[in-house]
């Protein structure tokens, strides 16, 4: 998650699609480079594609830094890119933001594994697979999961919407921006190239462009000249080239119909003004919004369009900037070809209406707001989903705060050292004069070696200075964190956890007087110790429910403190704390019930023997149930305390 | 999707006077057979408030309308009573600035826990960060706070407490804790962090800045909405943020 200032820098997006400039241009490319260029600005924007050419990885093309993933090929119309998943992944981390630009089965994979899945995404949906109806089996599944996880999901027609019924799914995220077009580039020059004027004085010159691929439809187009009078020139290149003579050769329409191959833009932009007539005669929905159409709309073209259940027909409209036909049937392509050739008034009248269309309806600067707005919005949003979520583990849940409090506890011990140089050490020194004065007064009391006891003496004041000092510590712990509480929101059950904590990490300070006292003074036992382990855990999970019972009551009755602390004091002497059971009646009916005599029993006897009695076990274990479902019912009156302090 | 929804949302404020705090004064109370009901005070009464996402609400009303008591209803440091109270997103309270604030500790250790205990990671980058936004001297950071005047204690607990973006975001009589000097940056700042949260409910009694910033205005007194009142001046006068948004 990024902090306020850091949305100062521009946010890095990554646009993933498969190709990208020099290797093939196209109307997917235009819209990823007018992105790039339109919105520098606001974003810093890099592109990882595939490409078969060998050359150099990373190149820069139009200011922007482009990574180009090794390819074997086409395989499915899809780059053959094994490695390309893997540098996606590599890549995600380093971005703010994602794009990308579907369909693209190579990415998906990645996204629908779950990779990513904290990076916001935001799709361009071009087109449906519809060349490799097959091949779609396998991949919606992956297309699915995309476009689940997708922040946003961009495409350029209403009609795309209405059309794709996986779209439909997610409509609630969809939003239709209509393609821009930079009309400026396409002002009528003054005609500065005169040899070229002849196409466009015999009125019969046809443009079409777009890659050389199937779903183009340039074979119909093809077929259309034949018999007629009017000349065909395809711009592009593609692997249907090949086919493509071949069908122009056997039809024998050579002498009309040319493949310029790839034309740089702005030799296409005077391409447009020579033609008469610019023909899309696209078969296949993969064709859904045709930007080349528009471009020839923005050069005052008239068109001919297919009636695809795309874009296409809507964004030149049949009768008004265009003639729209059923796509694949080339009779009526020609018969419309043919009526544009013979009726110029219409042509002019068709080519303004487009170029007022390809202004108003689409221009640059809203398809550029447009984006930008929903990019941002991508981009929050996904923060802020990530900082709810992140919020909500972190505050609201038991574990949020475990974490708090832990971390709080964890700060309150380095402030110690931050203070003096010992720290809590300063607390075990205490403690190890303590052991030393009660061992020689207990030494005294008894006749056992005192020596020898002095282990034990250590480690059972440790503990209880433990239970004490989480005790006393959550009977003011609440009030003393009164602000986090009202001001800030957190549970109040954090600040008794922080007790716990806090003094588990000094009892652990404390638990070096024991241990090197062990060392020194007794056999080292390791069985015993592992033996005391589950015993110990009884023992803490008692103090943790007494600190949360006892802390929640204090701060609820305020009377309740001084009580607690002389019955503390009572406990200690009462309790084989610092004397052991042996040392008086072991029988007597006190000790036997008394609680803390089994809670330390149930560790301190296997270290001391290795066995501990059954009955101190079951009595440990039922104080544990007593205070676990008193602490659930503090819990939950915790909720008020705001209201008690 | 943000967004706050209450629904005749009632608080009952229990009034503890000092015998209610006695745990002794109770079972001597019940003994005697003396019933004693803990007083309450309808803190929120009969409430109901739904917001979206771009909702910029603004509280007015006296002092003890129960503003206050609401931003904490809303951040769910007090139970409601009855009622109900749905609420998505990711709710900072700002209520108060000092809350948490360890004058012990130096300032890049209080920066950082500051920063843990609001759910966020303090990198490096994220602490000089907000070290520079107070422009206190470098030195200042490894001292402790009880060193700072009140002054560069604010422009420090500010600082933290905005460093970083909310869906819901509660402000309580904002900006009047940060002195003058400060205050043009830190009322960007605000401003900034405003604009960028989906919800924005500001207690304050300067009318001046609930109109300038507000969509809607709800007047409290004793609890209950007096009147909410949509500000149609919002349209005619963009909120200045939105531009710098852009």
């Amino acid at each position: 998650m990024t902090s306020i200032d850091a949305s100062a820098r521009r946010l890095s997006v990554l646009h993933i699609f498969k190709v990208y400039y020099p290797d093939l241009f196209g109307g997917t490319l235009t819209v990823i480079r007018d992105i790039c260029t339109g919105l520098k600005a606001s974003f810093a924007f890099a592109v990882l594609a595939c490409s078969s050419a060998n050359g150099r990885r990373r190149i820069v093309v139009h200011d922007v830094p482009v990574e180009r993933v090794r390819s074997f090929g086409d395989i499915l119309s899809l780059p053959f890119a094994p490695t390309y998943p893997l540098r996606l992944w590599r890549r995600i981390a380093q971005h703010d933001l994602l794009v990308l630009h579907a369909p693209f089965p190579l990415a998906d994979l990645v996204f629908a594994l779950g990779f990513g899945r904290k990076r916001p995404l935001v799709v361009h949906w071009h087109a449906d697979i519809v060349t490799h109806a097959r091949l779609r089996r396998f991949v919606e599944p992956l297309m699915r999961r995309t476009l689940s996880r997708a922040e946003a999901i961009i495409v350029s027609d209403r009609a795309l919407l209405d059309e794709t019924p996986l779209l439909r799914e997610f409509a609630d995220k969809c939003h239709v921006v209509p393609f821009g077009i930079d009309v400026s580039k396409y002002e009528r020059p003054v005609p500065r190239h005169p040899d070229l004027k002849v196409g466009h004085d015999r009125g019969r010159l046809v443009l079409a462009c777009g890659r050389l691929v199937p779903y183009k439809g340039f074979d119909v187009l093809i077929r259309a000249a034949v018999g007629q009078t009017f000349e065909v020139w395809i711009v592009g290149e593609g692997r249907e080239r090949a086919r493509l003579e071949q069908l122009i050769q056997s039809l024998g329409v050579a002498d009309r119909v040319r493949l310029l191959g790839s034309v740089p833009d702005s030799e296409l932009v005077k391409l447009m003004y020579i033609a008469d007539v610019f023909v899309m005669p696209s078969v296949t929905s993969a064709e859904t919004f045709g930007l080349v159409q528009l471009e020839a709309m923005a050069a005052g073209r008239p068109v001919i369009n297919t009636s695809l259940d795309t874009a296409v027909p809507h964004v030149a409209r049949d009768g008004i900037e265009a003639i729209t036909v059923p796509p694949g049937d080339h009779r009526k392509l020609a018969e419309a070809i043919d009526v544009l050739i013979r009726d110029p008034e219409r042509r002019q009248r068709m080519g303004l209406a487009a170029r007022r269309r390809a202004m108003s309806k689409y221009s640059t600067t809203q398809f550029k707001q447009a984006i930008e707005a929903i990019y941002l919005d991508a981009v929050t949003s996904k923060e802020g989903v990530r900082s709810a979520r992140a919020m909500r583990s972190e505050t609201a849940g038991l574990v949020g705060a475990v974490r708090i409090a832990a971390t709080l506890a964890w700060s309150d011990m380095r402030h110690r050292y931050v203070r003096s140089l010992l720290g809590p050490f300063w607390m075990s020194i205490q403690m190890a004069i303590m052991v030393a004065v009660l061992g020689s007064v207990i030494g005294h009391l008894s006749n056992a070696n005192a020596v020898a006891r002095l282990p034990m003496l250590a480690i059972s004041l440790t503990a209880w200075t433990f239970l004490n000092n989480v005790v006393l510590d959550a009977t003011t712990a609440l009030q003393n964190s009164a602000g986090l509480i009202k001001d800030r929101a957190l549970p109040p059950v954090t600040f008794l956890l922080q007790c716990l904590f806090r003094q588990a990490l000094f009892a652990l300070h404390n638990a070096s007087v024991p241990l090197l006292l062990w060392l020194a003074l007794s056999r080292t036992d390791i069985e015993g110790c592992i033996a005391a382990l589950p015993g110990l855990a009884l023992f803490v999970a008692c103090t943790l429910g007494l600190g949360l019972v006892l802390g929640a009551l204090a701060t609820r009755f305020r009377d309740m403190k001084p009580i607690i602390e002389s019955t503390l004091t009572l406990a200690f002497l009462s309790s084989p704390v610092i004397w052991t059971a042996e040392m008086i009646n072991p029988n007597s009916t006190v000790m036997r019930l008394n609680p803390l005599t089994h809670l330390f029993a149930v560790w301190r006897e296997p270290l001391a023997t290795g066995h501990v009695s059954m009955i101190s076990i079951v009595y440990a274990l039922v104080c544990v149930a007593v205070l676990a479902v008193a602490s659930v019912v503090t819990v939950k009156q915790l909720r008020k305390a705001a209201f008690w302090i | 999707m943000v967004s706050i929804s209450l629904h005749d949302v009632s608080l009952e404020y229990p009034l503890y006077g000092a015998y209610d705090f006695s745990v002794k004064r109770r079972l001597l109370g019940r003994l005697l057979n003396e019933r004693s009901e803990t007083r309450t005070i309808r803190a929120i009464d009969n409430i109901s408030i739904e917001a979206t996402a771009g909702a910029r609400i603004g509280l007015a009303g006296p002092n003890g309308s129960g503003k206050s008591t609401l931003l904490r209803l809303l951040a769910g440091v007090y139970p409601p009573t009855r009622g109900r109270m749905e609420i998505s997103g990711n709710v900072v309270p700002l209520i108060g600035l000092n809350a948490g604030a360890n004058m012990d500790f130096v300032a890049d250790d209080n920066i950082r826990l500051l920063l843990r205990i609001s759910g966020h990671t303090p990198t490096q980058a994220v602490v000089d960060e907000i070290w520079r936004f107070t422009e206190l001297e470098a030195r200042m950071r490894h001292m402790p706070l009880r060193m700072f005047s009140s002054g560069m204690l604010m422009r420090v607990l500010f600082a933290t407490a905005t460093a970083f973006p909310a869906d819901i975001l509660l402000l309580d009589e904002w900006l009047s804790v940060v002195d003058e000097k400060f205050s043009a940056k830190a009322e960007q700042r605000l401003l900034k962090l405003v604009s960028m949260a989906a919800i924005v409910i500001i207690a304050s009694h300067d009318q001046a800045l609930l109109r300038r910033t507000c969509t809607s205005v709800i007047n409290l007194d004793q609890g209950r909405i007096v009147r909410a009142v949509p500000l149609d001046r919002y349209s005619e006068r963009p909120f200045e943020l939105e531009e710098k948004r852009a």
